[in-house]
């Protein structure tokens, strides 16, 4: 195990590094520059000249790429000021520190992201389990349909409407909010309930087909009917050997599906408004600023490489037959 | 000259968000517009200056009006710039009121919407001398910062001062520029190496006179010394950037918490002496902007007016255009809807040093489908249709027609094709034409083509990222023949329009002339303008001046006056309209108890 984390983590090393190259590198090759964008009404050749030299752009790319690599580990100081590492520098924006802005948004992205997760992997899988145990009832019908109409909405269709029905009209929920989990807990779980339950419609369904359809398919495995031979309860095998057969799927639809909560979570928070990290990468790419691009972007990546490192090691905890080496 | 600011942001609102941005052009933004009914019908302020009796304190009072409550603000973005010195964009314009204060300001009637400019700081609009080179200011008394210190002509010298800093490259470069020309940066480099800008440029013989000796007579004086940056800073408090997030407040409001991007949170500034301010009531005890909250959400919250957003507004931003229809046609929402205009004029630029022949400039322009075009743009309720390169919000505007555009607004493909032929242009002309890849300029460029083909153009439409849109139309060697831009005034003047955008000397990359026109006629007119002193003539002549480029030159046609529609909360009264900012005015706004 400890050689194959080990593995994992300097792949992830360069993999990250990689991602950082090419982010940078590309961000030259878009047409648009940003000393012009941030010029606003003042777009003189000089004062254009004045601020890519503010911004570090007057610079070799290869010598910006490398100030801003070592900045991450060994801070750097700035025009603005000094950079503490870790250091991703200031915004071209709004001259904020973007280690500032990020640590600001991203207790919203991960209290939504989690919140989110749970609700779907909860409701997925157990709708998915009952749909498996009462296959072919009643239940089992209502539960596909409603799983294949989830699956076909989106947040920015569903959000709105959720919004107008559950705070609008019916005020039973919070319309959303950020949470500030150590001034008003209660305040914050108020506010990411509808967030998280839009955010876990386009998920749940999906996991509950996925989950019906792996437990039928273990069901009917020898091992399940050797069980059932020895007398073991239909409950008791179907939860204790079907299930495990299962979990091991269900696991690696999470991890590739990590992405897809982030990218969810982008468009969730533009719906309702709330300051995570989604809407900054946003605003982050369409107003051409370098570093909160790079810091959101390997960010990001950094989150769903050392998920899917958990969920491979997970592998092997859950499936004896899995071994890491 | 203002950009909107949507220049940065204008790809947010294709993503189904933002109308918002800075002043100077407006934005390649915009969403995609249904049309809708139109908006109640705009006034035309006369922008008169007023005398030292209207620059008494305190304003006057709003009808119904109590202090009290919070008043809250929904923006789609963020504010970039606190600090005045960088201000310059019509979000920052209208929260600076808050905090900040200049030497003049605009005084709105709140009953008449009336705007005048008055002394703010200062006890007048300033007094001129030496052929209007030299304008003197006096401070009034009791004037203090937020931390109980008196505000001193030295604190505004200090202000202006910071201003020649390298850092210092968003705000107005009018000042600078009159005192040391053009390259000012070369001849003063700041305050932070222990040099002060030198009395024969701005004297200050007591703390509560200063003096500015500029180079060149300028009758806008007055108008210049309104913007944001000519406010004072204190010398102890400035940090340079970091100032940014801190600005030190002499209006009637001090910051009191700020989350760039996410709150800022204002509170009374018991310092502020409303007897010194003829401008600002300061009704409401706090203000709560709350900012980054993306469109359509934005205007629907507004409309539902749950919770706090009864009392609230988005003081720069106008509605979401999907929402357009029903605000403008639902009953319920007349009473909370305010539609003026805003100072911007979108234009089509036709790039002179491509198409060299006026005569085919003068066919684009008859064959221009106004009506289709403002209904792709959104209907009437956010823009007007226009036919002067100057907007009707600056002073001594005149209505001016001189191809019947409104006569035949739908186009007058007749003209255009005969107009053609006396060009000499046989069979199909190309017209490369460049527009941001916005739902709204995307609507309008189809309708634009559609009509531009039937009078014998062969239109090879080109969509242009919105983040970089102005820069690829921008550049001297830019492969296309039309594009669209905007442009609005500074001030209620002219004098912010016609020289940036249609002087055609020292053309580069990057600058305003986006049509490249350089006419020499022009060029020397506009030389002669700046020395008149008096501001009324001037007016009239850059009036005179912008007219001679539409009917000679078309080297622009004027096609949309921009409108600002939006609604607020029920909550708030005294909501007025700042037409100088195209913003809602929040210095008259209260909160009903």
């Amino acid at each position: 195990m400890l050689r194959f984390l080990v593995r994992r983590v300097l792949g992830a090393l360069v993999i990250l590094l990689l991602i950082s190259a090419i982010t940078y590198f590309l961000f030259f090759f878009l047409p648009s520059d940003p000393a012009l964008l941030s010029c606003g009404k003042n777009c003189s050749p000089q004062n254009v000249a004045l601020i890519r030299k503010n911004l570090g752009l007057d610079l070799p790319i290869w010598t910006q790429y490398w100030h801003f690599m070592v900045g991450i580990f060994a801070g750097r100081d700035m025009p603005i000021g000094h950079c503490p590492a870790p250091c991703f520098g200031y915004s071209f924006a709004d001259q904020q520190l973007v280690w500032d802005t990020i640590a600001d948004r991203y207790p919203t992205t991960l209290s939504l992201a989690i919140g989110g997760a749970t609700v779907f992997l909860c409701v997925g899988v157990g709708l998915g389990l009952v749909s498996a145990w009462q296959q072919g009832r009643a239940f089992d019908r209502i539960a596909s349909g409603v799983s294949l109409v989830g699956n076909s909405v989106q947040i920015y269709f569903l959000g709105p409407i959720a919004i107008g029905l559950f705070a609008s009209s019916w005020h039973v929920l919070d319309r959303g909010h950020d949470p500030d989990w150590s001034h008003d807990p209660w305040g914050s779980v108020q506010g990411l309930i509808l967030p998280c339950m839009v955010l876990s419609v386009i998920f749940w369904s999906n996991y509950s087909r996925q989950t019906r359809s792996l437990m039928v398919e273990q069901m009917s495995e020898d091992h399940i009917r050797a069980a059932r031979a020895k007398g073991m309860s239909s409950r008791y095998v179907f939860l204790r050997y079907a299930l495990r057969g299962a979990a091991a799927s269900i696991i690696t639809i999470f991890g590739i599906d990590l992405s897809a909560v982030l990218g969810g979570a982008i468009i969730t928070e533009v719906t309702f408004g709330l300051h995570g990290l989604g809407l900054l990468s946003v605003q982050a790419v369409l107003r051409s600023d370098l570093p909160l691009e790079m810091a959101v972007m390997l960010i990001g990546a950094t989150i769903i490489v050392v998920c899917n490192i958990v969920v491979d090691a997970a592998y092997a905890l859950i499936d004896p037959r899995i071994r890491l080496s | 000259m203002r950009i909107r600011k949507a220049r940065h942001a204008s790809a947010f609102l294709a993503l189904g968000a933002l109308t918002l941005s800075a002043a100077c052009s407006s934005g390649g933004g915009g969403g995609t517009g249904t049309g809708g009914g139109e908006g109640k019908q705009a006034t035309v302020q006369n922008f008169g200056i007023g005398t030292a009796a209207d620059s008494k304190g305190p304003a006057p009072e709003v009808p119904g009006a109590a202090k009290g409550g919070t008043a809250y603000d929904l923006d789609q973005a963020g504010f970039d710039y606190l600090d005045p010195g960088q201000q310059y964009v019509s979000d920052q314009l209208s929260v600076q009121l808050l905090y900040n204060r200049s030497l003049t300001g605009y005084k709105i009637d709140a009953k008449t919407g009336k705007t005048i400019l008055v002394g703010d700081l200062a006890t007048d609009t300033g007094k001129s001398s030496d052929g209007a080179k030299t304008w003197t200011y006096t401070l009034k008394d009791g004037l203090k910062f937020e931390d109980g210190s008196p505000v001193t002509s030295k604190d505004v010298k200090y202000g202006i001062e910071r201003l020649f800093a390298d850092y210092q490259t968003q705000g107005p470069q009018y000042i600078q520029k009159w005192l040391y020309g053009a390259d000012y940066r070369k001849a003063y480099t700041g305050p932070y190496e222990g040099k002060e800008i030198p009395a024969d440029k701005i004297d200050t013989p007591d703390d509560k006179t200063i003096v500015f000796h500029f180079q060149e007579a300028h009758a806008d004086a007055p108008y210049a010394a309104a913007m944001p940056n000519i406010s004072p800073v204190p010398k102890a408090k400035d940090d340079k950037q970091k100032y940014n997030n801190h600005p030190v407040a002499t209006g009637p409001y001090k910051i009191a918490s700020y989350k760039p991007g996410k709150e800022l949170v204002f509170e009374r500034n018991t310092n502020w002496d409303p007897k010194t301010d003829p401008i600002r009531n300061a009704y409401p005890d706090s203000w709560n902007f709350q900012l980054g909250i993306a469109e359509p959400g934005l205007t629907n919250r507004l409309a539902a007016e749950d919770g706090n957003d009864k009392y609230a507004v988005n003081l720069s931003g106008s509605s979401d255009p999907s929402k357009m229809q029903t605000l403008t046609t639902d009953a319920q929402y007349k009473s909370r809807t305010v539609n003026q205009y805003q100072p911007y004029v979108e234009v089509i630029n036709i790039n002179t040093k491509r198409i060299t022949d006026p005569k085919i400039r003068q066919a684009i322009m008859y064959a221009f489908p106004m009506t289709q075009v403002q209904q792709a743009f959104g209907g009437g309720a956010q823009g007007e249709l226009g036919t002067t390169l100057l907007s009707p919000t600056v002073a001594g505007w005149k209505k001016y027609d001189p191809f019947g555009k409104l006569d035949k607004p739908t186009g007058d493909i007749e003209k255009a094709k005969e107009l053609l032929k006396e060009a000499g242009v046989t069979g199909k002309i190309k017209l490369s034409y460049a527009y941001a890849n916005t739902p709204r300029w995307q609507n309008v460029s189809l309708t634009l083509e559609k009509a531009l083909e039937k009078a014998g153009f062969d239109v090879q439409r080109k969509a242009i990222d919105p983040t970089s849109y102005y820069t690829v139309v921008g550049k001297l060697d830019t492969p296309y023949d039309i594009y669209r831009t905007g442009w609005g005034a500074d001030w209620p003047s002219a004098s912010t329009v016609v020289p940036p955008t249609m002087d055609g000397r020292n053309l580069a990359d990057g600058t305003n002339n986006y049509s490249f026109l350089n006419d020499e006629h022009v060029n020397s007119e506009i030389d002669r303008i700046l020395a008149v002193t008096d501001i009324k003539k001037q007016n009239d002549e850059w009036r005179t001046l912008s007219e001679y480029v539409l009917k000679n030159d078309t080297s622009q046609i004027p096609f949309i006056f921009d409108k600002y529609f939006n609604i607020h909360g029920s909550g708030l009264g005294g909501v007025t309209y700042n037409e100088v900012y195209g913003t809602i005015n929040p210095n008259t706004i209260f909160v009903k108890q």
